[in-house]
């Protein structure tokens, strides 16, 4: 795994973990949430959510559960744990840390 | 934890399957629907719309299987895949994977048999309730453990304590007395036990009762309680039993209990006789004949009970200085009194057997890196074709690990046949039956050694293997990359194994040595050609002295008379068979003194002739003869050190001794003969002193016979036992031997470790020694091209041979030189089973030295001879 990849892949966790935040919501809402929140600028990989989806239910940090959507249709809906909650709060630290450094060094020039 | 848990989910993952695939179909089905929708709301044809859709997704497979691989199903799958590899593979060459399931199959078999004989003694469940209470009592001369205690000294403890729930005694050694009446007599065995006793142990009679304190004292109801073996056998189960009388020695008893089946402690029992106060076995203090139990009552701990008890020691020190001076008390828990002994045995059993697992991982390892030089060409071109090491070197695993788990599969089902042999060898008859099963406990055991054993046998080759070029691997066929480094792996693997194997040679060579040492005591008696046994008459029958000296004189002569018998005699108790019975012996003069009187003697009671028959000579003086009787004074012979510690080096003859028998006065008798001294109990303690008074001046009731005879056994105990049944059939001929199959049967504990040890350590030497045969083999093969160069050039095939030999024998040199030290250390578990051997007893290392070198010589020299055999022609052909 190269050091590109592994960036990417915590950014996206942290994006997901951060939507789930403001509400419990399913996979495709998750996407169009982050599209939207962030004015457009991310586009995330649809596809990629799925993986990343549930390797964060895997580490406990979402759950999911099956309920129904506004139109009355089944859906699979996350929600944040306690556990996630926490990991946001550290992830978003270390995440304006690493961002603040970077943007000091790309500042410097 | 965390773990299982991973695997929990994993297994449920892979067993759901089916569900978890349509629950991640569904949801990105959804979503690409969901994304359509919207799409074609931007007015967007439905077609373009779903285009659009998947495109944005992104490859709905590709996905698929990255959650796939997320969820670790890839792991699963991937491990199914390996193992049906691994099995193919196995199948292809079934002598290897038969060398591996044996190797190591025995190695397992051998630890899961000991650890299941270990579990079911050193954490064997006490059967009775709350064993945890128990504490076994036992004498203490100046703070040393001896083994019994006082009657009455038992008593004052019991009436002085209150650290007690109970607090019983019972005789730790086999009383045997005949029963008669319905039927046969039969040879029984009893114990003489107070009420206490079993109220200590907590196991109430399956009928009837126990003891009450009424028959606790001298010339109390004379009553038995009898175990369910003997009501089973003698009384056929009878439900009305109580109230019945049964016959010991001519003495009615009164049955008024029966033991639950299976009861016991230390010992069979068949009966159980009263303890009285004052009665026999209990009459004075310096008679040590019980050992006690007691039952810690709530709350109170081993120590403080001991505290208790030291308090009342010292206090009947005070009151009885000249039995209880230096004498205590001391309390063991029960568990670690019954495995005094026996842990040592098995723990170094233990030891062996984990050992012999190490080197059986040698060989494997070594086989299994052997294998995988063979096949780097098929690893080679799986690298080549995307396959990951990591990916390789699990799979490499993977094969180990199946290896592992058949092996334990092997080992299991050889456990119990290990089981058997080493039981069958080291019997541990006070812990009663040990039943090992194969608890869920014994196969974890099973199975956490086979995972043990793949991280040993299976890592270093695996990684190593994986680790390999592939382009080497490619490019020049099996001859050449990555074998220099395995051989020097599977060099330091031979190292290793030659010094393990040495430290159990050592250990069982010292074993072997003691017992060697142990057999060739000097008894002070020859105990070939004899034949030993007991006779009982009953105390009804023969009231008095004078009809027993009638009966015995009459069965000598006949005994005598029989063809083939040279010598006949009789004792009390038989040396070796039976000990005990010493008692204080000296001067008249100096009774009362104490600290000055007494030689602690064993007094044996004994008729004309069983000197003779013994083959034990006679130093000076005469043997005790028929005409000592009521009549004349009492005389005594002594053994020969036992005369000059009390005489020095004055004439004992004429002079009289004194004897402590428990009264104030001392009993007086007069030293007519001066005999060679015995070994009287193990051979282990050398002759001591020991006393010979006529039995007819003082009769008992059990006598041993010592008849010396030429020629077949079978056939003269046949006529002894026709002699006596001639004379009354009423009178048993029991215990049948000969003495030198009761010295075997008193050494056999030293025997059988050393066997077993022994056997282990042949075991471990055939094991290095394969794995000595298969580097060097391995090595002349790969070296084929180079060997049948030189042999074209002209070496001499003396050279060739000697280069490879000379190989293997610097590895074992190697080995003896770390295994050497290694065993000294190791040997220092063994040493209190040693006997007239030092640790460091230089016979046994050189002999150990010379063995190994002459297996390990042996094993260099078949590759060895093969190498000169190559044929330089075939050689370059190959190439």
């Amino acid at each position: 795994m190269t050091a590109r990849a592994d960036l990417l892949q915590g950014s996206l966790d942290l994006l997901i973990l951060r939507t789930l935040d403001l509400g419990p919501l399913h996979g495709w809402a998750i996407s169009k949430r982050i599209q939207l929140l962030s004015r457009g600028v991310l586009e995330v990989n649809q596809g990629s959510l799925y993986p990343a989806l549930y390797r964060l239910r895997d580490r406990g940090l979402v759950e999911s559960e099956y309920g129904e959507s506004e139109e009355g249709r089944r859906v699979k809906v996350y929600t944040l744990t306690r556990k996630g909650r926490q990991a946001l709060g550290r992830e978003r630290e270390s995440w304006r840390v690493f961002s603040g450094a970077v943007e000091a060094i790309l500042g410097t020039q | 934890m965390g773990g299982w848990r991973w695997m929990a989910r994993r297994l449920q993952i892979l067993l759901g399957k089916e569900g978890a695939e349509r629950e991640m179909d569904e949801e990105i089905r959804e979503h690409i629907e969901r994304e359509t929708e919207l799409n074609r709301s931007a007015g967007m044809s439905p077609e373009e719309a779903r285009r659009r859709a998947l495109v944005a997704f992104g490859g709905v497979e590709l996905h698929k299987e990255q959650v796939r691989d997320v969820r670790g199903v890839r792991l699963l799958d991937d491990f199914i895949q390996d193992a049906r590899v691994a099995l193919r593979g196995f199948l292809k060459e079934p002598s290897f994977t038969l060398a591996v399931l044996l190797t190591l199959g025995l190695g397992i078999g051998g630890n899961v048999a000991m650890f299941a004989i270990l579990q079911g003694s050193l954490f064997h469940a006490l059967p009775y309730p709350r064993a945890d209470r128990l504490v076994v009592g036992r004498v203490t001369w100046n703070g040393e453990i001896g083994q019994t205690v006082s009657g009455p000294d038992y008593f004052d403890y019991v009436d002085r304590s209150t650290s007690f729930e109970a607090l019983g005694a019972f005789t730790p050694f086999e009383l045997r007395g005949t029963l008669t009446g319905l039927g046969e007599p039969e040879r029984a065995k009893t114990m003489v036990a107070s009420g206490d006793y079993f109220e200590a142990l907590g196991v109430r009679p399956a009928l009837g009762r126990t003891f009450n304190a009424e028959e606790a004292v001298l010339g109390g109801p004379q009553v038995i309680v009898i175990s369910h073996g003997l009501w089973e056998r003698r009384f056929g189960s009878d439900p009305a039993i109580l109230g019945r009388t049964a016959t010991f020695n001519g003495t009615p008893y009164t049955i008024i209990g029966v033991m639950p089946a299976g009861f016991r402690l230390m010992l069979d029992t068949d009966a159980w006789l009263p303890m009285q106060r004052g009665g026999g076995w209990a009459q004075a203090r310096q008679f040590h004949n019980f050992v006690l139990v007691g039952r810690l009552a709530e709350g109170v701990t081993v120590a403080r009970a001991q505290e208790e008890v030291d308090r009342i020691s010292a206090s009947l020190a005070e009151t009885y200085p000249d039995t209880n001076r230096n004498k205590g008390l001391a309390l063991t828990p029960m568990r670690e009194a019954l495995l005094e002994g026996y842990r040592t045995t098995l723990l170094t059993l233990m030891g062996a057997v984990a050992v012999l697992l190490l080197i059986a991982c040698g060989n494997v390892a070594g086989l299994l890196l052997a294998r995988g030089s063979a096949r780097q060409s098929e690893l080679a071109v799986r690298a080549v074709m995307g396959a990951g090491r990591g990916r390789l070197g699990r799979q490499l695993l993977t094969e180990s690990a199946l290896l592992a788990m058949g092996a334990a599969v092997v080992g299991l089902a050889l456990a119990s046949w290990i089981q058997r042999g080493v039981l069958a060898f080291v019997a541990l008859e006070r812990l009663g039956p040990v039943e090992p099963e194969l608890s869920p406990a014994v196969v974890g055991f099973a199975l956490a050694l086979a995972g043990f054993s793949v991280l040993l046998f299976g890592a270093l080759p695996a990684v190593r293997t994986a680790r390999a070029d592939p382009a080497a691997g490619l490019g020049s066929g099996m001859r050449t990359a990555g074998s220099r480094a395995g051989t020097r792996f599977r060099s330091a693997l031979v190292v290793g194994q030659v010094a393990l194997t040495a430290v159990l040679l050592v250990s069982a060579g010292l074993l072997l040595r003691s017992f060697d040492e142990l057999r060739r005591v000097d008894m002070g008696f020859d105990p070939s050609d004899l034949l030993t046994a007991s006779v009982q008459v009953g105390d009804a029958e023969f009231p008095d002295l004078p009809s027993r000296v009638a009966f015995f004189r009459t069965l000598m002569e006949r005994i005598r008379s029989i063809p083939g018998v040279e010598g006949a005699g009789m004792i009390d108790r038989i040396p070796v068979r039976m000990s005990g019975g010493n008692v204080r012996v000296d001067l008249p003069e100096r009774f009362g003194m104490s600290g000055v009187f007494g030689q602690l003697a064993y007094q044996r009671s004994v008729l004309p002739g069983y000197f003779g028959a013994m083959g034990i000579p006679l130093v000076a003086g005469r043997d005790v003869a028929w005409t000592d009787d009521a009549g004349t004074p009492r005389a005594i012979v002594l053994s020969s050190a036992l005369a000059t510690a009390i005489f020095g080096s004055d004439d004992p003859l004429g002079r009289t001794v004194g004897i402590d028998a428990g009264g104030d006065e001392p009993v007086v008798l007069e030293v007519v003969g001066v005999v060679g001294d015995v070994v009287v109990g193990h051979p282990a303690n050398g002759t001591e002193y020991a006393m010979y008074t006529p039995y007819t001046q003082r009769a008992g009731t059990l006598l041993g016979l010592a008849v010396r005879a030429r020629g077949d056994m079978g056939a003269v105990s046949s006529a002894v036992r026709q002699a006596l049944r001639e004379m009354d059939p009423n009178v048993p001929l029991a215990e049948v031997g000969t003495l030198e199959g009761e010295v075997a049967r008193v050494l056999s504990s030293n025997r059988s470790i050393a066997v077993v040890l022994a056997l282990f350590a042949a075991t471990a030497l055939l094991l290095a020694a394969v794995g000595l045969y298969g580097v060097l083999a391995y090595q002349v093969a790969r070296r084929q091209h180079e060997i049948g160069i030189r042999i074209a050039l002209g070496a001499r095939l003396g050279t060739v041979v000697s280069s490879v030999v000379w190989g293997g024998v610097r590895l074992v040199a190697l080995g003896l030189v770390l295994g050497i030290p290694l065993a000294w250390w190791a040997s220092r578990l063994v040493r209190e089973m040693l006997y007239g051997v030092e640790i460091s007893d230089a016979t046994t290392y050189g002999a150990v030295a010379f063995f190994l070198a002459a297996v390990a010589t042996a094993a260099c020299l078949v590759p060895g001879l093969r190498a000169a055999r190559v044929d330089p022609v075939e050689a370059f052909r190959r190439e």
